[in-house]
């Protein structure tokens, strides 16, 4: 075992004696470049402390850090298949292949740890291949044992609407919360539903349906799922400038309170947002521009343009910095008092994110 | 990455002309061929149904580059191996078993002539379902029983599982729409069966061999006109060698190669000068014309509206088609063997017969002053062609008045995509005058592509009206930024001292990644 290894084993046991996993270790970066790299960067230091090639086709899109910091679950292999990457190691010690004889699975939203570590929830759009036709088959939530290895089999399938996108645990363990059209909160045991919380289905007089696409999961530091949506006013004209309003969508994983807002007149196109774990009233909001809100009294703070596209974003532990990231080769880091740019981290040969997700993880 | 723009035509022309079709003899030998073809390699997995027929193969029509954009997917997505050889000759068998009359293909035949434009989708239902991501005219270009609409909309969501999570999609119940209730529609709109293709499809396709009247516009270069000799390689397989005169007086010979399909759809790979061009031609139920479009080979939107024609006194085109009052204008005649006396409509006089060859008369015409703006007839012999009378230019406009440039090349695989701009002059009353020659500017659209310096960066507008587009990738002095941009292109036209604009709106795009053949 090497001394680094060694570290972070120790480190592994103590996340796992003294909860919260978050309390001891450093903060790195997780994120991804094509071809199929997975990159683990050190934001303190601005700089990129280590990339592991997965082996195979594609490029990382969906990742999902252990809780223990140890293993990264990537989306690769075009979509259809889930490793787990031992940052130690660098080793493939997970694989589960979603496709499955005639079936074609591919998974582009939804992917989720279980704060024990021992579960992974895998959203799945599968198709049966019939001979000479296709045959879409229903959408389901595909579990999977962490230590089931590199022929990893679902331990279980719990149905779930079409169109689902974000999976989050709540911290307990105890509920699954499924974004789709509406918020199904579900048992992860069976997929029993215990609770929808209205979102497009919401009934709000005046208004239409509110679009809310939430592709990235990036919630890890406060804990709270929140998303931009985008909605029309049916009582006054279209050219009425209120007459579209963008709002934030809030899931508080430990309670599952669910909570929407308008804060502003659509102004701006806005792909994700995080929420800042130390002031949790502040929201971080990124495509074109980086945009703060606050959901405390719904007002914008502050708006400033990036110097390109980004998709999506997360948050420092302590809630001073914000990073940019899933377009171009740069993660830009901002300030989250003033949104001046502050630091910038390139990646490695300028090799493209190509519209992968950014996650914090503690080793 | 090898990119290809998938204009079939001018592959499967070489192939089908050096290949299957070389000779009337092996011609002949073609239907088993495709069958034995269709049992070899398609049957394995389109089993065959109760009536003999291959399942899903026997319950659709559609366009010839709708069936090799067919045999296409088979091969990238289903692992089918065939030659390119065998890959023609089962799209030629299909399309000629299963195509559209020329009545179901009409309304959608710029998708086969890859003419940029907005459509008007005649179902807003529709237009949203599909025609969000492809155009309308790839479906409409298609015919289906109900049942296969509804395998279509299962290959959608199983090929591209991204399709219901879409804008435009997610905002319905879309796959439960498409995969449900649409299908019947799409049946009772675009049905297998038809009236049309029953009368179609017992339709002999005329021998397109002879001596054809050529006459044509190229917007950036002007008018032509000239002669076709077309010569019977094999069965519904040409030959063709090209003599043409441009408006300017210079000449352009070229020699090609064609396969027609389904009895009218004339698809020819030629060598023009010395650029390569596909041409996309409808010939009439008659075979005394054909009508279309070619374009170049590597610039798509670059390219000429042509008629041909054949037999004794038939008019293809004049040009030019308009003389303005109280002027005298040259004017030439493409036609066969046209008579040498010609009678112009009121207020015009043909004052001399100055040329008449085998395929065209040349005229000078004037127009009297006081002849009231409008159209007006030449007659020659029995054939009468159009011919507009102007007062002045009142108004011009660009055409394309939409039109999408693509970024390419700067190491990319994919080459920049131009665009070709005309300008049209218009009476008062808004009849079509014709094109006319233009100064050619380019400016920023609005005030985000002012900030944005859109017309420093998207790329040049040459003086024949082409826009060469600037390189594809992040751009340094934007910012690391690409060169898109929103911009007005400005057509400006002088007339009897008179100065009058037009405009059209160019969006400069990123690479097209996905070609298709019907976009």
């Amino acid at each position: 075992m090497t001394s680094k290894s060694f570290v972070a084993a120790l480190l592994a046991l103590a996340a796992f004696a003294f909860q919260p996993a978050t309390a001891s270790g450093k903060e790195y970066i997780l994120t991804s470049t094509k071809p199929n790299t997975l990159v683990l960067v050190d934001p303190a230091a601005r700089k990129v402390a280590r990339t592991y090639k997965i082996a195979g086709p594609g490029a990382p899109l969906g990742i999902a850090p252990s809780p223990d910091g140890r293993i990264a679950y990537v989306v690769t292999n075009h979509w259809g298949s889930v490793v787990g990457i031992d940052l130690d190691s660098g080793n493939e010690v997970f694989r589960a292949d979603l496709s499955d004889g005639a079936i074609r699975a591919r998974n582009m939203f939804g992917l989720e740890v279980s704060p024990d570590g021992k579960e992974l929830f895998v959203m799945r759009s599968p198709v049966r291949l019939g001979q000479g036709e296709y045959e879409v088959q229903d959408v389901g939530i595909a579990v999977y044992r962490t230590d089931a290895g590199l022929k990893a089999r679902p331990d279980r399938i719990l149905p779930v609407p079409r169109r689902t996108t974000g999976l989050f645990m709540a911290p307990a363990g105890d509920k699954l919360y499924a974004v789709s059209w509406d918020i199904h909160t579900l048992d992860p045991k069976d997929g029993k539903v215990l609770k929808v919380d209205k979102v497009a289905n919401w009934d709000r007089p005046n208004y239409g349906t509110p679009d809310v696409f939430g592709v990235w999961n990036q919630y890890e530091q406060a804990k709270m799922f929140v998303n931009p949506y985008f909605v029309a006013r049916t009582d006054v004209a279209p050219t009425d400038p209120s007459a579209a309003k963008t709002g934030l969508l809030t899931l508080d994983f430990a309670t599952g309170k669910v909570t929407m807002a308008d804060f502003e007149d659509s102004a701006a196109i806005m792909f994700s947002s995080v929420v800042n774990p130390v002031r949790r009233n502040e929201v971080f909001s990124v495509y074109n521009t980086l945009t703060k809100t606050d959901i405390g009294t719904n007002r914008l703070v502050k708006r400033v343009t990036l110097p390109h596209t980004y998709y999506c974003l997360n948050i420092s532990g302590d809630g001073k910095e914000v990073y940019v990231a899933g377009t171009v080769s740069d993660i830009g880091i901002y300030s989250t008092e003033t949104l001046e740019r502050i630091g910038e981290i390139r990646l490695p040969d300028d090799h493209d994110m190509g519209g992968t997700w950014i996650r914090m993880v503690q080793r | 990455m090898k990119y290809t723009s998938w204009r079939f035509l001018a592959a499967m022309v070489a192939v089908l002309t050096l290949s299957g079709l070389a000779s009337a003899r092996q011609a002949e030998a073609r239907e088993p061929s495709a069958e034995a073809l269709l049992n070899a390699k398609c049957s394995a997995c389109h089993p065959r149904t109760r009536s003999g027929g291959l399942f899903r193969v026997d319950e659709q029509r559609k366009s010839p580059e709708g069936w090799a954009m067919t045999v296409r997917r088979m091969r990238e997505w289903h692992g089918l191996i065939v030659s390119e050889a065998e890959e023609q000759v089962l799209v030629k068998h299909l399309a000629d078993r299963q195509g559209l009359a020329p009545s179901e293909s009409a309304p959608f035949r710029y998708g086969l002539e890859r003419r940029t434009l907005v459509e008007s989708p005649d179902d807003p239902e529709l237009a949203v379902l599909c025609a969000r991501c492809h155009s309308y005219a790839r479906v409409g270009l298609q015919r289906r029983t109900a049942p296969e609409w509804r395998r279509l909309a299962h290959m959608h969501l199983g090929q591209w599982p991204t399709a219901e999570y879409q804008a435009m999609s997610r905002d319905r119940r879309w796959w439960e729409i498409i995969s449900g209730e649409l299908p019947d529609k799409l049946a009772a709109k675009w049905g297998f069966d038809s009236t049309a293709w029953t009368e179609w499809k017992t339709h002999r396709g005329p021998d397109l061999s002879g001596s054809w009247a050529v006459s044509g516009h190229r917007p950036g270069k002007g008018d032509f006109h000239g002669r076709m000799e077309v010569r019977r390689a094999a069965a519904d397989s040409y030959r063709m060698t090209y003599s043409l005169t441009w408006a300017d007086g210079s000449a352009t010979a070229g020699e090609g190669r064609s396969v027609v399909y389904t009895g009218y759809e004339w698809r020819g790979a030629t060598r023009l000068g010395d650029e390569r061009i596909s041409e996309v031609f409808q010939a009439s139920a008659d075979g005394r014309r054909l009508e279309g479009r070619w374009y170049l080979d590597d610039q798509d939107a670059v390219g000429a509206d042509m008629v041909a024609v054949r037999g004794k006194g038939a008019i293809a085109g004049l040009s030019p088609a308009a003389v303005k009052a109280g002027g005298s204008a040259r004017i030439v005649v493409s036609g066969k063997d046209l008579g040498k006396t010609a009678i112009a409509g009121d207020g015009l006089k043909v004052d001399k017969v100055i040329s008449a060859t085998a395929d065209s008369l040349t005229l000078q015409v004037s127009a009297d002053p006081s002849a009231a703006a409008g159209p007006r007839e030449i007659v020659i012999g029995k054939a009468k062609a159009r011919l507009m009378v102007y007062d002045r230019i009142a108004s011009v406009k660009v055409e394309p008045d939409t039109m999408v440039a693509r970024l390419g090349g700067n190491g990319g695989p994919v080459p920049p995509a131009h665009a070709q701009f005309d300008a049209v002059a218009y009476t008062a009353g808004g009849l079509r005058i014709g094109p006319v020659p233009a100064e050619w500017s380019v400016a920023n659209f609005d005030e985000i592509a002012e900030h944005d310096q859109d017309a420093r960066f998207g790329g040049v507008l040459r003086p024949d009206g082409r826009f060469v587009p600037a390189d594809a990738g992040p751009n340094p002095a934007r910012r690391g930024n690409n060169n898109i941009a929103n911009l007005l292109v400005k057509a400006t036209v002088t007339d009897g001292g008179a100065t009058i604009g037009g405009t059209a709106h160019l969006f400069v795009a990123p690479q097209r990644w996905n070609d298709a053949e019907i976009r």
